[in-house]
């Protein structure tokens, strides 16, 4: 009997393709979408059927596991996601940072969730259609970046338990988007032609503004608009509420200055926004909360390579310890290393983990 | 490998009965004309409408002209409620109909039209007096459901009638899980509007009907054509109306025999479980035959329909919606179930298409499940 594996199917390209991988190699797949969030606890784009979670693209993954003959389910974990993710994303905000929901979804919602599933229906694997790779080796199994250079999502997988990898399958990790697009046209998939989503899923209109004032009316409305200062604390301008930006955005000031401002802090107690200059933005160190290690045996000081966010380029950095505190400080110094985000720690293309950002100086 | 499929879910909907399934390809081959049409095609057309709508009469002990075909179940419902109630109206109707009634609310209230939800008791039944409790001056319509969709347990449906005919309020009642499975007699029972659907009863999809008694008003929903007496414009579905004509009269004409075959089931399958000492319990007193809204302590329900389904078993966790998640039920804890009984409950429903081999089969996948999955079980298994 071949093993068992859990497809999660999202009713996208990537995890179609992903379900005919685990097919063609022999296992016994069982196609699973995971019921994250309803539109109307979000908001937004009500009419679009073909994003992540509504009836159209549960629909998509259970027409391309019929043609495979593979079973399909719809699960819910719209309570565990709002709590763990929804809320948290109000929350960061909030509290003047930049969260990335998709981290926190892998890391405390889709494989411990997922790998439960799989121990109740009795399969050895979890597979994803994400562009990253895990090397099985004896005794111990390796997160390493995709091929897909441009596509790679090691970055939102720093999280995930790390007990989870030997038993996880990326059958993308070795093909291109466009690969995987030709595959999916080649075997006429409904889902070959789904356009990329980059957007956060249960944001699907992109305006998390919009979001914001929908999910947490009352706490939003208190905000108000705030004052702009620069370096030296001067009141600049007026600003629409800190929660609509960002560290290092520099559109939507409303400031006509010679040089470009950016923001450079954001202090939600006094809804302050704080501007600077480009070189004001750059910091050499970072302190690092909620670190999971993918790998064993790390000690520090320790010589990495880190990304600070999605899709920029991995820096040379030490990461050292004390008492139970991570921080990194950077070869050169980096332009807007934001609360919030992610910093994710590699030696060459294995993944050793990552942290959440927590202070900068 | 392919297993053998034992599909529990006659609830949801049932498979053709083969002679349904004869009928229907003989009529989509030969019976092509619009009923509406002059000649002779449109006249042959017109006499599998008209037979059918008598076997649906005669099914429930109404007049032909009482009947009205539609869609769906959730059409007629839709059709009542729109159909009847105006602004200014209040209308009663409990809190564990179908959705084709409570998403229908605020589509009413929108109209400026008064709700009230009453609620079942802990045995999942409607009680008459609360009914009577909530009439007031405006009340127009009352809609309660006579056998309810998750729980299978069957309402007062005559009490509730008479409190309504003698208040002189228009009574509803979704019979969709009813009809085809025990007796419905418009002669006997207070009734003014019963929705009904063919796919419950081993007839096609895609096909329901409505009876309005003779001389209630009400509007349709869909105007065009003078189809059904100018209450429902639409060409008729020929075919779909046939096969629900037969599938009216086999199962009422059957409805004995059924049962008693459904009852042997239904005590066999309790025997199993007890011998297996299997812990469990069912919600809902004075159940329609062959229908199990059960609790299996200690297992998650989505689980078990899940194991089941790869043991060729197919059975249901609360009630299906368009997205095929499922959540715990709402109406069980509302019952006084707690939640963790809620989320460990499922539905398994029998019909005439199961045989003793297959509820035997059920029966013991359960307990191979539950052995696996619940500790305690196992322990006492041993």
């Amino acid at each position: 009997m071949p093993d068992k594996v859990l497809v999660a199917m999202s009713g996208g390209v990537d995890s179609s393709v992903a379900l005919l991988k685990i097919v063609e190699m022999g296992y016994d797949a069982i196609g699973v979408t995971m019921k994250l969030w309803e539109y109307h606890d979000v908001g937004g784009n009500l009419l679009d059927d073909s994003n992540c979670c509504s009836v159209g693209a549960i629909n998509n993954a259970k027409l391309v596991c019929d043609r495979l003959n593979v079973p399909h389910y719809t699960l819910d974990f719209t309570d565990v996601f709002q709590k763990s993710v929804v809320d948290n994303f109000a929350d960061e905000y909030l509290a003047g940072r930049t969260p990335n929901p998709c981290v926190r979804c892998n890391s405390l919602v889709k494989w411990d969730a997922f790998v439960q599933q799989a121990d109740k229906l009795g399969a050895a694997y979890i597979a994803t259609g994400h562009y990253a790779k895990v090397q099985h080796l004896k005794g111990s199994s390796v997160l390493k970046k995709g091929r897909d250079t441009l596509k790679d999502q090691a970055y939102v997988l720093w999280g995930i338990p790390a007990h989870t990898l030997s038993r996880t399958l990326f059958p993308l990790g070795d093909l291109t988007k466009e690969e995987v697009r030709e595959i999916a046209r080649k075997n006429k998939f409904e889902t070959a032609e789904i356009p990329e989503s980059m957007e956060i899923c249960f944001v699907a209109d992109n305006n998390y503004k919009r979001f914001l004032k929908e999910y947490i009316p009352e706490k939003m409305s208190k905000i108000g608009v705030g004052e702009i200062v620069d370096e030296s604390g001067e009141v600049v301008g007026e600003h629409s509420g800190y929660t609509d930006y960002t560290i290092g955005q520099r559109k939507g000031l409303g400031l006509s200055t010679p040089e470009p401002r950016y923001v450079s802090n954001i202090d939600p107690s006094n809804n302050q926004i704080r501007i600077g200059k480009k070189e004001s933005l750059t910091k050499d160190n970072c302190e690092v909360s909620g670190v999971n290690w993918l790998v064993d045996n790390m000690s520090f000081p320790c010589d990495i390579q880190a990304q600070i966010r999605y899709n920029s380029p991995v820096i040379d950095a030490t990461i050292t310890q004390k008492d139970h505190q991570f921080s990194v400080e950077f070869a050169q110094p980096q332009i807007a290393v934001t609360p919030g985000q992610s910093i994710v720690f590699y030696k060459n293309d294995i993944v050793l983990g990552g942290g959440i950002i927590e202070k900068n100086y | 490998m392919s297993i053998k499929r034992i599909y529990c879910d006659i609830s949801a909907t049932t498979p053709l009965d083969p002679r349904i399934g004869e009928l229907l390809t003989d009529l989509n081959e030969h019976i092509y004309g619009n009923p509406s049409s002059i000649h002779r095609e449109g006249q042959a057309a017109k006499a599998v409408v008209e037979k059918s709508r008598r076997q649906i009469a005669n099914a429930i002990n109404a007049q032909p002209d009482e009947i009205i075909f539609t869609s769906s179940g959730s059409e007629s419902n839709n059709m009542v409620l729109k159909g009847v109630l105006r602004s200014g109206d209040h209308f009663i109707t409990s809190s564990y109909e179908h959705p084709a009634i409570l998403k229908v609310l605020p589509f009413l209230e929108s109209k400026n039209i008064e709700t009230t939800l009453v609620k079942p008791d802990k045995n999942g039944m409607v009680q008459p007096a609360d009914i009577e409790a909530n009439i007031q001056e405006n009340t127009r319509l009352i809609s309660i459901m006579w056998v309810n969709n998750e729980l299978g347990t069957i309402n007062p449906i005559f009490e509730i009638g008479s409190i309504a005919k003698e208040k002189n309020v228009l009574f509803h009642s979704d019979a969709v899980q009813a009809f085809g499975k025990i007796e419905i007699n418009t002669e006997e029972i207070p009734v003014d509007y019963l929705s009904m659907s063919a796919h419950k009863l081993y007839g096609p999809k895609g096909i329901g009907a409505l009876y309005k008694r003779g001389g209630t008003k009400l509007d349709p929903l869909i105007h065009g054509g003078g189809q059904e007496s100018n209450l429902r414009a639409s060409t008729e579905n020929v075919g779909g109306i046939g096969g629900f004509g037969m599938a009216a009269e086999l199962s009422t004409t059957n409805l004995e025999e059924n049962t008693e075959h459904i009852l042997r089931l239904e005590t066999y399958f309790l025997n199993l479980l007890n011998e297996q000492n299997i812990p469990y319990s069912i919600n809902g007193k004075k159940r329609i035959p062959g229908v199990f809204n059960i609790t299996f302590h200690g297992v998650i329900g989505q689980d078990l329909v899940l194991q089941l389904d790869f043991l060729g078993i197919g059975i249901s966790f609360g009630s299906a919606c368009a997205s095929g998640t499922v959540k715990a039920s709402e109406m069980l804890v509302e019952m006084g179930l707690t939640k963790e009984d809620a989320l460990s409950t499922v539905r398994i429903s029998f019909g005439k298409i199961h045989q003793l081999d297959d509820v035997k089969k059920v029966a013991e996948s359960i307990g191979e499940i539950l052995k696996i999955n619940v500790e305690e079980f196992a322990n006492h298994a041993g």
